[in-house]
């Protein structure tokens, strides 16, 4: 009984690590700018896609022209903008005006480099080293364009109405996503060995089995977590943002400018969404579902707390753990009781753990007690 | 104008409350009556509990320790609309108005623990919903004469300006015909017309309808005229009691004010 | 110039509460309603019944109902699927198991009525929890509902597929077969329920709702019992969507599986709402309006064009026009569509003088 019992604490461990890390990116922004971010699913699954597509083979299937055009497009606004970006802090050490022109070179650089891309993206797949960087700026230019064109014209709009918007800006990067690279099942091919690992042979009879992607995505993720836990403690960055999560107007009265800010939020967030959705890629396919699936991150974050990250860390586990473990000793005992037409259970339970959890403690594991005033 | 009132029935009675959040003490040890009819004023420098105090009164804040009585009964731990039902309404330090509402629905929501139909009548809205919405209009229309807001009976209270949103806001606990009001610094921000205007609203109320009033507010001219008695708190402890005279002459609340150092 | 109000004195409190106090306005509603009642059939297809007027009705109850709760009480909902589920099967399993009270009326009340008990449960969690949190909590009756339809076969009377068909469908003794009888059918409890729904909303127990909706601590401090009055919503709420979704399961569909009330359409509703106009029950059926023909446009736009477009492709178009939309309208115009047409009403008012 133990063996069994184990080896599904563990699975569910693994899978809620991959919770953990889709929750991480809510928390980054709810921290940071208030926003119930929603759309981290989608961005997720749109990581997944984009880099999937970039590194798969395009074995004769039909691909729009359109498709090209928009990808070099975006990808030379990217790369055109990165260039910029670094021009312009190697400008502020010392450099003049004429940003203008500036900015048209580096225009004409990007759309160059764009053209090319297409043309060398049309002539097949691309090796993982160039494919993640290039996701990682397509992911930084979304970020970039989400912040610009829909955040900052609800500035100071309440949270409900920041979290319907966020609900569009899903809606609108699940279509774009898959009009720009389509909708068939990708698969992303990390090169990780595929064969199960046995653990404790000695101890279990059998010894208890683990796939060994799921442990490298749990080294991925503990690794990230502790780039982010010193990003936030011990960078000039880092204390901005937790300057701003404590106090908006405080923080923009010392100085510290908003909007750059919330930039920087919303480009990790997007590199965190690209690290979950290679991982899930690699795990299940890339697929529309990745959107839905990254809806188990709100348990996590009820259970946790919306601001803590070492709460999305300890939820993710919780709930990843507490689903696996109900599907396979609780949900066979429902199916025999109340003659079920199956279990699936897991779809649900991790929801009513966390309404449970709230009706106990509103504010979460490691959320802040609320102190309300009038 | 300067009045000598004497009053002998005491509405509510608090008795050495004590209240902290954390490890942060708001109020130690507090006690002091309202009387039925006064005007009773608390003031005190920033930070000094006065808010805190009317939480506790209707019920928003619970206590660590002490008591209050009302109407001669000592209560325990009541939620908000249990003290609205007792007769206790209250106006707020940053205006709390339903935004999205008119002046008119505001005040009207002062009118609903008077409005008993239930769903299924109020989902025809004839007989006696249509009727009861009709009585109840009437009332309300009566604060609005009184506060001298009809021009603005169907604007929202979103669009209005500062003054005659604090206007609204009195209409709407007056609505309620409370025993007693609680005012939570109304002339603050207001410029000298509107506290005059404020002023006399007050004293109205408190003359027309016999309503007892508890008020907090900076402004020591007006709290001088217009309150019979005055308690004064300073870091969350009571320093001073009495009528307006004496709190004048008191040597503690001088201090309080003048900043010596403890 | 023919739409003003000057001239029209209100003399008692009664005339200045009506739902429409200016003339033209009563008109052009009793109007409306009468075209849709006497023109339309005249020269209505079956397709525009079956593809469009039906769809259209039967989602602009729901985002009534939705709208009860997200717009007039302030509490996001992301479980109308799962309430609308509730409807549909209670209609289906009353009709089945009693078939002396299989009559639409009474089943479609029942399942509204059984939607607002699941609201009612479902909503007690938002006496402790607000906002996004209570949005989560609501997407947790989606799931477990969508379960529960799924997995319990009693529900789904032991069908092995677990698809559900409904048998006749007749109201006191009117057999409702042909496009066009199910149209006025819907069509009448469409108006009735749109009146009950305008009435609760102006009365004292719709100003509760917004009472909490816009300050709640300020709504509890005057005398409002929270949890009473968001409940009261949820119930409302439900019964309005569960109505919808029996309707829905009865007389769109016909036969359905659980699929059809699963989360997509729990954000097909909330989107009806926001671009509708929160707080408006008008909203609610210019958002069910626009979510019912832009699928419908975008089907015929390549057509038109010329371009050979795959249906994946526009379906994916969809979802992009769908969210740019929420995003727009939230940006640019909160209330939605209808404060839009109350903007174009004022202008009407002032024509021809622009002041």
């Amino acid at each position: 009984m133990l063996g069994p019992f184990l080896e599904t604490l563990i699975g569910g461990l693994l899978t809620g690590v991959l919770y953990s890390l889709v929750a991480l990116g809510f928390v980054l922004i709810f921290k940071a700018s208030g926003v119930f971010n929603f759309a981290q699913g989608a961005m997720v699954l749109f990581a997944a896609l984009t880099l999937a597509r970039l590194t798969g083979e395009i074995d004769g299937r039909e691909v729009h022209l359109a498709n090209f055009v928009i990808a070099a497009a975006i990808l030379g606004t990217a790369l055109a903008f990165v260039g910029w970006y670094a021009w312009r802090e190697y400008m502020a050490r010392g450099g003049g005006p004429a940003e203008r022109n500036r900015m048209a070179v580096l225009a004409v650089v990007g759309a160059v480099i764009g053209g090319a891309v297409a043309w060398f993206y049309g002539k097949g797949s691309w090796p993982l080293w160039v494919a993640l960087p290039a996701t990682a700026a397509i992911m930084g230019v979304l970020a970039y364009a989400i912040e610009r064109l829909v955040l900052r014209h609800l500035v100071n709009q309440e949270g409900i109405i920041l979290f319907m918007a966020t609900l569009g800006i899903a809606y609108f990067l699940d279509g774009f996503g898959q009009t720009l690279w389509g909708s068939d099942i990708y698969k992303i091919d990390l090169g990780l060995p595929k064969a199960p690992i046995f653990l404790f042979e000695d101890v279990f009879p059998g010894g208890l089995l683990v796939e060994p992607g799921d442990l490298v995505a749990a080294l991925i993720a503990g690794l990230l977590v502790v780039v982010l836990a010193i990003f936030f403690q011990k960078t000039r960055i880092g204390r901005a943002l937790r300057a701003v999560a404590d106090d908006h107007a405080a923080a923009q009265s010392v100085g510290i400018p908003l909007n750059t800010i919330w930039l920087i939020v919303w480009t990790v967030s997007g590199f965190v969404a690209l690290a979950a959705g290679v991982i899930w890629g690699a795990k299940l396919g890339v697929q529309f579902s990745i959107s839905l699936i990254a809806l188990k991150a709100l348990p996590v974050l009820i259970l946790g707390g919306f601001t803590s990250v070492p709460g999305a860390i300890v939820g993710g586990l919780i709930i990843g753990a507490g689903e696996k473990l109900s599907e396979v000793f609780l949900a066979p005992i429902l199916v025999r009781q109340f003659d079920l037409a199956g279990g699936g259970i897991e779809n649900w339970f991790a929801y009513m753990l966390a309404l449970i959890f709230l009706l106990f403690r509103p504010q979460g594991l490691f959320g802040e007690r609320i102190i309300e005033r009038v | 104008m300067k009045r000598t009132r004497s009053f002998n029935e005491v509405l509510l009675a608090v008795e050495n409350i004590s209240l902290s959040f954390g490890g942060v003490k708001a109020l130690s040890d507090i006690s002091f009556d309202i009387a039925k009819g006064e005007i009773r004023a608390i003031i005190g420098p920033n930070g000094a509990g006065k808010s805190s105090m009317l939480n506790c009164i209707n019920g928003f804040y619970h206590p660590q320790q002490g008591a209050i009585t009302y109407k001669g009964v000592r209560r325990s731990q009541m939620r908000p609309h249990e003290a609205a039902e007792q007769g206790i309404a209250r106006t707020f330090q940053n205006i709390a108005l339903f935004r999205g509402m008119s002046t008119l629905d505001n005040i009207m929501t002062g009118r609903n623990l008077r409005m008993k139909t239930g769903l299924f009548w109020q989902a025809l809205h004839v007989g006696p919903a249509a009727r009861e919405e009709i009585e109840h209009r009437r009332a309300v229309e009566k604060i609005i004469d009184f506060l001298e807001i009809q021009h603005i009976r169907k604007v929202p209270v979103g669009q209005l300006p500062y003054g005659l949103q604090k206007r609204v806001e009195l209409g709407r606990a007056l609505a309620a015909q409370p025993e007693l009001l609680l005012l939570d610094e109304p002339m603050a921000g207001m410029n000298i017309e509107e506290k005059q205007d404020m002023c006399r609203f007050v004293l109205d109320v408190n003359d027309e309808f016999g309503t007892t009033i508890c008020l907090i507010e900076h402004d020591m001219g007006v709290v001088m005229d217009i309150s019979d008695r005055v308690v004064v708190l300073d870091y969350g402890k009571k320093i001073g009691d009495g009528a307006p005279d004496e709190i004048k002459g008191n040597q503690a609340v001088i201090d309080a004010y003048l900043g010596v150092s403890h | 110039m023919l739409y003003r109000e000057a001239g029209q004195f209100k003399t008692t409190y009664g005339a200045d509460q009506q739902i429409f106090p200016i003339l033209q306005d009563r008109l052009f509603v009793l109007a409306v309603i009468a075209a849709a009642v006497l023109v339309v059939p005249l020269f209505a297809t079956q397709y525009l019944y079956t593809e469009i007027l039906i769809p259209f009705l039967i989602l602009s109850l729901a985002a009534i109902g939705l709208n009860i709760l997200v717009g007039y009480c302030g509490q996001v909902s992301l479980g109308t699927g799962g309430f609308m589920a509730v409807g549909a099967y209670a209609a289906y399993n009353l009709g089945l198991r009693v078939p002396e009270l299989n009559n639409l009326v009474i089943v479609f009340l029942f399942g509204g009525l059984m939607s607002a008990a699941v609201g009612i449960l479902f909503g007690l969690p938002s006496l402790r929890i607000k906002g996004f949190y209570l949005a989560v909590a609501t997407l947790a009756s989606q799931f477990f509902l969508d379960w529960l339809f799924a997995r319990v076969k009693w529900l789904t009377n032991y069908t092995p597929s677990g698809s559900v068909a409904v048998g006749e469908t007749s109201a006191f003794g009117w057999k409702i077969d042909t496009p066009a009888e199910r149209y006025l059918f819907i069509l009448a409890f469409v108006v009735v329920a749109t009146v009950v729904a305008k009435n609760l909303v102006r009365g004292h127990i719709g100003r509760s709702w917004m009472a909490i909706r816009d300050m709640d601590i300020a709504a509890e401090i005057i005398g409002f019992r929270p949890l009473r009055t968001k409940l009261s919503a949820f119930a409302v709420s439900s019964f309005f969507i569960g109505i919808a979704g029996a309707m829905w399961g009865f007389l769109r569909l016909g036969s359905w599986e659980p699929l059809a009330f699963d989360i997509n359409r729990s954000f097909q509703i909330l989107f009806m709402v926001i671009i509708g106009g929160l707080g408006s029950l008008l909203g609610s059926f210019l958002g069910a309006a626009f979510i019912v023909l832009t699928p419908i446009l975008l089907n015929q736009m390549p057509g038109w064009l010329g371009v050979g477009m795959s249906t994946a492709l526009i379906s994916h178009l969809e979802f992009m026009v769908f969210g740019a939309m929420i995003i727009f309208f939230l940006i640019v115009e909160p209330h939605g569509l209808a404060r839009l047409w109350s903007i174009a009403k004022e202008k009407l008012r002032l024509w021809p003088f622009p002041h």
